[in-house]
């Protein structure tokens, strides 16, 4: 049980995708502009994973090692399909709202960086524990990065269409260039520096 | 030798039979899901005309135009406009309460810049159109009534002009078909 709690916990730090790894970048920059879509993503990127490592970590041993890599981007890319129907028929907003992101996930190297790294060579729960962690470092992630762009870009916040607050200057003019690419950029710039100098990055 | 030409052989046969049953299961989770994304499409089109029209009790679809019927008689159109923004095409649903005025519009699907061009979606924009004569949709600075949205004067201009267009199409197809 130790050690699974330790594959959970060392998702969210010590391995987290995107600030440590500095993997699924690509995703983290493009639709950290709201904390709604931080959050669908993170949904859709669990579901995704959490199927991938438990069938990756089941099937491990029969896999031939030349084919490893076409057998998981097929299993990934099943995964994904199915979600992406699933969403299209049961949640069509949260659907709407990601668009062309959902298709996406499939090219999302953090799930394939876990099928590789962690599934193929490690059975079933700790998998499963991997997946939990590595999601959930996912999310931490998305909503911060989310959270400043959202706060400064647009100089409000909201969450599912409740809006929470205005922020008194920015609400007027707000500094539109943290919803635009750039700002993808200069926020995870600044959140990883911050991430260094507190010795994250140090800790295994 | 046997031996080696069978281990040749089972990678191949390995990711074919994966890919076999990856195809199976999505025609099965296809199959479920089927009807629910056509039900769901259809109620999202229902839902925008009804949202535009709440007296709508049937509609008829002819020549890409919605005829809007409220207990038998006609109350409006609606059709879709489609503009080129700064991010691509926006597809946009118009309605007309006559031949003249417009009834509202709904942004069906865009791809503008999320938090500037992407605003053209929102109600505060959207509701500007309604109740304008056709001839007064344009941004101010075309010297039409629409306030165009700050530092997105392209998307609005783009959803502004698709709207104006469209509807002196159609409604010139409707006098033609008359």
């Amino acid at each position: 049980m130790g050690t699974l709690m330790k594959e959970f916990v060392k998702g969210i730090i010590i391995t987290n995708p995107v600030f440590i790894l500095a993997l699924g970048l690509c995703p983290a920059l493009a639709i950290s502009t709201s904390l709604d879509n931080a959050l669908g993503m993170t949904g859709g990127v669990f579901m995704v994973l959490l199927g991938s490592n438990i069938i990756i970590s089941l099937i491990r041993k029969a896999v031939p090692n030349i084919v490893r890599i076409p057998t998981f981007i097929v299993i990934i890319a099943t995964f994904v399909t199915i979600v992406t129907l699933v969403f299209h028929a049961y949640l069509p907003d949260l659907y709407e709202s990601l668009g062309i992101f959902l298709p996406l996930i499939v090219v999302n190297c953090i799930i394939l960086c876990r099928a590789e790294a962690f599934a193929s060579k490690n059975p079933i729960l700790a998998s499963i524990a991997d997946a939990l962690g590595i999601t959930v470092g996912f999310m931490l992630a998305l909503l911060m990065i989310s959270f400043l762009r959202q706060m400064l870009g647009t100089g409000s916040l909201s969450i599912f269409g409740v809006h929470l607050f205005t922020l008194p200057v920015l609400g007027e003019n707000p500094m539109i260039i943290f919803i635009l690419p750039p700002g993808a950029f200069l926020v995870i710039a600044l959140l990883l520096a911050l991430f260094r100098r507190m010795g994250v990055m140090k800790g295994e | 030798m046997k031996v080696d030409t069978l281990k040749g052989v089972f990678p191949v046969i390995f990711i074919t039979l994966i890919v076999f049953v990856a195809v199976m299961l999505l025609s099965v989770v296809d199959g479920y899901t089927r009807e629910q994304i056509e039900y769901q499409e259809e109620q999202k089109r229902l839902g925008m005309l009804t949202e535009m029209f709440p007296d709508m009790s049937e509609y008829d679809f002819e020549d890409d135009i919605y005829i809007i019927y409220a207990d038998g008689a006609k109350i409006g159109y609606a059709f879709l406009a489609v503009g080129r923004g700064y991010g691509g095409t926006i597809t946009i649903l118009v309605g007309l309460e006559n031949e003249t005025t417009i009834k509202g519009i709904a942004v069906v699907s865009q791809s503008e810049t999320p938090g500037l061009g992407a605003r053209i979606t929102e109600s505060s924009f959207v509701d500007e159109f309604a109740g304008l004569n056709i001839s007064e949709v344009a941004v101010k600075r075309d010297g039409g009534q629409i306030d165009a949205l700050t530092g997105a004067t392209i998307s609005s201009r783009a959803v502004a002009d698709a709207v104006r267009t469209t509807a002196m199409e159609k409604i010139k197809s409707l006098e033609e078909g008359e």
